[in-house]
């Protein structure tokens, strides 16, 4: 079965670059764009355990006269032929139902505050939303149009980090393009992340799909992220654990968003694996 | 933190584990009490509100009033918590039909704050629906938080209305039923037993809080078999009244929507229409609680004219406030304008059989109630338990009960669908458990595509064909483009059998002469009712699914009817 994402036109340049991105991770994927351009500066998304308001920032509905022809002009240019949204459910007359059976989800940083606001580290409420209640990853884009030539993922071996491994897999399978994994070690070795690999029976698409585990032995999380090469798609879990976890011991996911302006493909608590 | 993590999934808990309905019971307990806090906070806001707007009601310019509650009580709705939705009571019935309850955390809060600002400044609505969102969004967002499954939000949706209501009027059993009348529309063990310790919760809130107080003083008639008999009119002009306040509210509704002002300033207008109403007739002023309390005393004391008009008034009073954007619900108005209908029609049969010993006006105002509320909730039971248990008054109950049921009777004949459930209805969003519509919509397309089928491509000649026939037990052979891989079309096993027994034939025709190209086509996305209904027209058993010109499999009545069955059983077998 086609996989489908689903990407929320913003009808300006940086929307543009937006759906450029979606486009490219579409046709490296083998993936189809399913489009909604919003009439209305809210729509609700009803997931399996959540309800989440979407309220969209004015730029969305700029030009609305404009927007499905320029959509469609740039699915088009990438080889697409265009498919849009129409909500066929409403909560109230101006609040669309979205539905959430959907493959891929594509984001910016956020999708409420302006774009001018929308900076390294900053990930909207929304989007956060998204990502820890929806079963599928959100791609979150970097802020202007950047093809990815590699992938990484990061595994730090916990049940979130395996599901990104295997969305890894699912990617470089449909993409073609093998995985580099990146690893901090912190409390466990080497022989240890191992382990869990062959615990969970993954050694034999690590050995099929991996091009490079690297370890990460220096301390210090985000000088290591220097070398995540600055054209790869990154994979990661996010929210995986609770709160008090992440106050006292901090958040992978956050260090690397806060750190790197990379694609990002982030896999929630949520996320049950692809088809 | 393995102690707090087990904390959120109270359904692992050994003694949960045993029997889910003890988890259900506590957790109904929880949203109960929640629940009636929120209609305690909205009950003491209104009066404190009430308390301050009252040292203006002697200015010239108090007619304002409404107009400045209703615009910032939407400015609140649009700007501040950006809510979007209309009253309450319709969103959380299309949640439980559609999303197993699923309610925005936003909504337990909203509508009390705004309907305080409503109702508080003078608009003619009532607090009972909004505690009924916010006591069901509690109830959802607990449910959530304690990742229960889809049955149980249900319920607890339904424990929250319950709650709410309960404590609201001090009236458990009319809690309980309207939860399970109106909300979840499902007379089930296991939905009844929780909400009813939630009705029970919300109740004792409002008692510890407020005091155990009967909401209005309760009198003793002595009812004869000619009033009995009487009240089949009252049941008529309530029928009448209840079609009327529907159709008015929605065609505010619409008028409203052609002014092409923002939200806040039609509020506005709307609130200021009913503050001039209210210069001259303030009985439709408020919620219009202490007015019900003068009509079933008796006390009311105007002439025919004046009750039938302040009728008509508050009518046009409650569709003005919630048609322009106001917020609040219709059980109250709907009590109000019942009870002057009672009075009204009193007040008939005192004019045209005087000499007849009519029972006191406020036996008349409480079956007026009754009939207002079962005609416009289309729900006699909740009706007549709401009037008995608010007035105390049990030996009315032959009458309540006759008056609710002709009443639900003859507004179901002009007005199929209550006044919640009409665009739910419209939209085809009303989806009762056990339903077809219920089951069909929690199947989806893409679990009932059959994959296992053999594709051919056009180019193909009829004797491979047949070849490909003699191994498939399929009678469906879709077709695609052997260059691009897009779908073409389908060839039945009908199509061919006119080639089939002339071997002539076989190395003559290529399947793509006789192919259908002119096929229904299935998408994904696909509502499973349209598929089923598209099916039932056009007399077709199968269908293919395909999605940007590919096939991805086909869809059949048989396999449809399979996953039908399973899905009734899970949904019915509680």
């Amino acid at each position: 079965m086609e996989n489908r994402l689903l990407h929320i036109f913003r009808n300006n340049p940086f929307g543009r670059e937006t759906l450029l991105q979606s486009i490219y991770f579409c046709n490296k994927v083998g993936a189809f764009p399913v489009i909604y351009i919003p009439k209305t500066t809210k729509f609700l998304m009803y997931f399996d355990n959540d309800v989440v308001q979407v309220d969209l920032d004015k730029s969305y509905l700029i030009s609305p006269e404009t927007a499905l022809k320029r959509a469609t002009e740039l699915l088009e240019q990438g080889g697409i032929s265009a498919r849009f949204l129409d909500p066929k459910h409403f909560t109230a007359s101006t609040l669309p139902d979205i539905h959430t059976n959907f493959d891929y989800m594509c984001c910016p940083r956020s999708v409420s505050d302006m774009s001018s606001k929308i900076g390294l580290g900053y990930i909207g409420p929304r989007v956060r939303r998204i990502v820890r209640s929806a079963r599928f990853p959100v791609l979150i884009t970097s802020p202007v149009y950047k093809e990815w030539k590699s992938i990484a993922v990061f595994f730090g071996g916990s049940a979130n980090a395996i599901k990104a491994l295997r969305l890894g897999f699912h990617i470089a399978r449909a993409s073609g393009i093998q995985l580099d994994v990146f690893t901090q070690t912190e409390k466990f070795s080497k022989e240890d992340y191992q382990q869990i690999i062959k615990d969970r029976n993954l050694e034999e698409e690590m050995e099929l799909y991996v091009k490079q585990w690297h370890f990460f032995e220096n301390r210090v999380f985000e000088e290591n992220l220097y070398d995540v090469p600055h054209d790869a798609l990154v994979i990661l879990g996010a929210f995986g654990h609770g709160v008090i976890r992440n106050f006292v011991f901090g958040s992978k996911m956050e260090k690397i968003q806060s750190t790197i302006s990379n694609n990002l493909l982030i896999a929630g608590p949520n996320y049950t694996t692809i088809r | 933190m393995r102690i707090l993590r087990s904390w959120r999934y109270p359904g692992n808990w050994p003694i949960f584990r045993f029997d889910d309905r003890l988890l259900l019971i506590l957790m109904a307990a929880i949203v109960g009490n929640f629940s009636g806090l929120a209609s305690v906070a909205l009950n003491r806001s209104l009066v404190m509100m009430s308390e301050w707007i009252h040292h203006f009601r002697h200015y010239w310019w108090v007619f304002v009033l409404p107009a400045v509650g209703a615009a910032l009580s939407s400015l609140f709705l649009e700007k501040v918590v950006n809510e979007g939705a209309g009253h309450g009571v319709p969103e959380v019935i299309y949640s439980v039909s559609r999303y197993g309850g699923l309610l925005r955390f936003r909504s337990s809060f909203s509508r009390l704050i705004s309907s305080c600002l409503t109702i508080g400044s003078g608009g003619s609505a009532g607090p009972e629906a909004p505690v009924v969102i916010s006591g069901a969004a509690i109830g959802s967002n607990i449910a959530k938080y304690f990742s229960l499954n889809d049955r149980q939000r249900v319920t607890l949706v339904g424990c929250g209305a319950a709650g709410a209501i309960s404590s609201i009027f001090n009236a458990p059993i009319a809690g309980m039923v309207f939860a399970v009348e109106v909300i979840v529309g499902e007379w089930k063990s296991v939905n009844i037993v929780p909400i009813a310790i939630a009705s029970v919760a919300g109740t004792e809130i409002s008692r510890l809080l407020q005091g155990n107080q009967i909401p209005f003083s309760h009198h003793l008639f002595n009812i004869d078999l000619l009033n009995i008999f009487a009240c089949l009119g009252l049941a008529v002009m309530s029928a009448a009244a209840s079609i009327l306040l529907t159709r008015m509210l929605r065609s505010m509704h619409t008028v409203s929507h052609k002014v092409s002002a923002p939200i806040w300033i039609r509020a506005a207008m709307g609130g200021c229409a009913v503050g001039v109403i209210g210069l001259f007739l303030p009985v439709v002023l408020g919620e219009g609680y202490h007015s019900v309390k003068i009509l079933i005393e008796g006390e009311y004391g105007q002439v025919l004219a004046v009750v039938a008009l302040a009728s008509f008034a508050k009518i046009a009073a409650t569709a003005l406030t919630l048609g322009w954007g106001g917020s609040g619900g219709i059980f109250a108005p709907c009590l109000v304008i019942g009870s002057l209908v009672g009075v009204t029609y009193h007040h008939l049969l005192a004019l045209f059989w005087p000499s007849v010993s009519w029972v006191n006006e406020g036996y008349y105002a409480l079956l007026g109630m009754a009939g207002l509320i079962s005609g416009m909730l289309q729900a006699p039971l909740t009706g007549v338990f709401l009037i008995i248990e608010i007035t105390g008054g049990w030996e009315v109950i032959l009458p309540l009960i006759m008056v609710s049921a002709v009443t639900t009777t003859l507004c179901h004949y002009f007005e199929p669908a209550s006044y919640y459930l009409k665009d739910l209805v419209e939209h085809g969003h009303l989806l009762r458990p056990g339903t077809d519509a219920r089951v069909l919509s929690d199947l989806n397309v893409t679990e009932l595509i059959e994959k296992d089928c053999i594709i051919v491509n056009q180019n193909m000649l009829l004797r491979d064909f047949v070849d490909i026939i003699k191994i498939s037990p399929r009678n469906y052979f879709p077709v695609e483009d052997d260059q691009t891989g897009n779908f073409l079309g389908i060839i039945h096993l009908d199509d061919i059998r006119p080639y089939l027994f002339d071997p002539v034939m076989y190395d003559a025709v290529f399947l793509g002469q006789i192919m259908n190209t002119k096929v229904e086509v299935v998408h994904p996305d696909d509502d499973l009712l349209d598929v089923v209904r598209k099916m039932d027209m056009k007399g077709l058993f199968s269908m293919p699914v395909v999605v940007n010109n590919r096939f991805l499999g086909l869809i059949s009545k048989a396999t449809i009817l399979d996953q039908y069955r399973k899905e009734l059983m899970v949904q019915t077998s509680h």
